[in-house]
């Protein structure tokens, strides 16, 4: 199956966030609770950590992009052949834990 | 280049549009320093001033005790022996204890020694209501619009964050830069290259043709929610965005309302004395007859129970009564 990975939420008085550092390249398998990618609201930095085991298939968002909180930052499937969609779209979240420094 | 190339942006949280400036100027002149609580390796309430410590060091990054009259007034000397510091007084309200230095020293230096003393001071401070009760959340900018000699501007974006706060710290004189708590959430475009945005223009930011929406600071992102409501209305609002109230760009105001007849000040002070009370009677003085009205805080203090507090300031629902009041009067 294939997941988005999105911007958490919610963060107060936070609409969008950029990111600061992928924590492994496309094709990297995270486990759960394994940091995935660090964002950066107006005043702290978000540690994004995976809640389930999958592979980094597609990043969307490079490092000094900036995504609205919902949307897709990456795209993460269960196994690492199945095929990638044209649009992030429809796909279910990939769950995650975020933690707020 | 040729002038009509594009101007190229970064996006940037209004913090950082602060300290680039600021790491502008202070690169370029070794006379600017800061004065403040928390300035130093904590980079400010705000991270506004992240990374000011760490690249000039503890000599022009200066922490200071909270003590806000000693802080303007250490500002003010420092600034009339030859040097251009930006004191940073944390919340509005406690301005109220550095006005001495600020109002009797600093604006009359220059006139009071025939032109040999000077004060290029900026006093950069944080006004607004979010949360924070009766003496932390002040919109006291309207006190200041008065003193001969003192400069007043309050963006509401940072790319103005970024280009008032640079013509500031060029000024002759003393110049207090107003922020606000709801302001530093906010991101928006800076000019990749260097650039200031000059005192004492003001600028529009929506164009519209049945009434004038005169405000400043965080009560222009009010006033945008405000006018895109009315369009389904059929109302067409303009605002124009003050950016500097002292001095104020009268010319640009009465264009404006010149062109649609009617006005509607906004602000999140009090009406009383108000920014808008100067702006309408300016713009009354220079157009003759025009509709007037103006939207502010209550006659009362923001307390530190949200609903009190919102039922206190102006929101969008506020000022689209008022304007459908002002067209239907």
């Amino acid at each position: 199956m294939i997941y988005q990975l999105v911007v958490p939420g919610q963060v107060e008085d936070v609409e969008e966030m950029r990111v600061l550092e992928w924590h492994g390249e496309v094709g990297r398998v995270f486990a759960e609770g394994e940091l995935i990618v660090e964002l950066e609201t107006y005043k702290a930095a978000v540690e994004v950590r995976s809640g389930q085991r999958g592979v980094l298939r597609r990043v969307l968002c490079a490092p000094g992009d900036w995504q609205k909180v919902g949307k897709p930052l990456a795209l993460l499937s269960d196994d690492p052949a199945e095929l990638l969609p044209a649009s992030p779209d429809a796909l279910a979240p990939w769950l995650v834990n975020f933690e707020i420094t | 280049m040729s002038s009509d190339a594009p101007q190229l942006t970064v996006k940037l949280f209004f913090r950082e549009a602060i300290a680039r400036a600021l790491c502008e100027e202070m690169s370029r002149d070794d006379s600017v320093i800061v004065l403040g609580q928390d300035v130093g390796r904590f980079g400010g309430s705000y991270r506004e001033f992240a990374g000011l410590y760490e690249r000039f060091g503890a000599a022009r990054v200066r922490d200071t005790p909270v003590a806000e009259a000693s802080m303007i007034g250490l500002g003010v000397g420092a600034a009339a022996a030859g040097m251009r510091p930006l004191v940073s007084i944390t919340y509005m309200d406690f301005l109220m204890l550095g006005l001495d230095p600020l109002v009797n020293y600093a604006a009359k230096a220059r006139f009071k020694t025939g032109g040999q003393l000077r004060a290029p001071v900026v006093v950069k401070t944080t006004a607004g209501a979010k949360g924070q009760g009766v003496a932390h959340s002040q919109c006291i900018e309207a006190w200041l619009m008065g003193v001969p000699g003192l400069k007043v501007v309050a963006p509401s974006t940072p790319g103005d964050a970024y280009g008032l706060l640079k013509s500031a710290l060029h000024e002759a004189g003393p110049v207090v830069f107003v922020d606000h708590k709801r302001l530093f959430p906010t991101a928006g475009e800076v000019p990749l290259g260097e650039a200031t945005v000059p005192i004492g223009k003001a600028v529009v930011r929506r164009q519209g043709t049945d009434v004038t929406i005169v405000t400043h600071s965080w009560m222009t992102t009010v006033a945008a929610d405000a006018a895109a409501r009315l369009v389904p209305e059929g109302i067409s609002c303009e605002i124009v965005d003050l950016r500097t109230l002292a001095p104020l760009d009268t010319p640009t105001l009465c264009a404006s309302v010149a062109k649609t007849g009617a006005l509607l000040t906004l602000e999140e002070g009090q009406t009383t004395c108000g920014v808008g009370a100067e702006v309408a009677f300016r713009v009354r003085e220079a157009l003759g007859t025009s509709r007037v009205a103006r939207v502010g805080a209550r006659a009362a203090p923001v307390s530190s129970n949200p609903v009190l507090e919102a039922a206190c300031l102006p929101g969008a629902q506020t000022v689209i009564d008022a304007v459908v009041r002002l067209l239907t009067s």
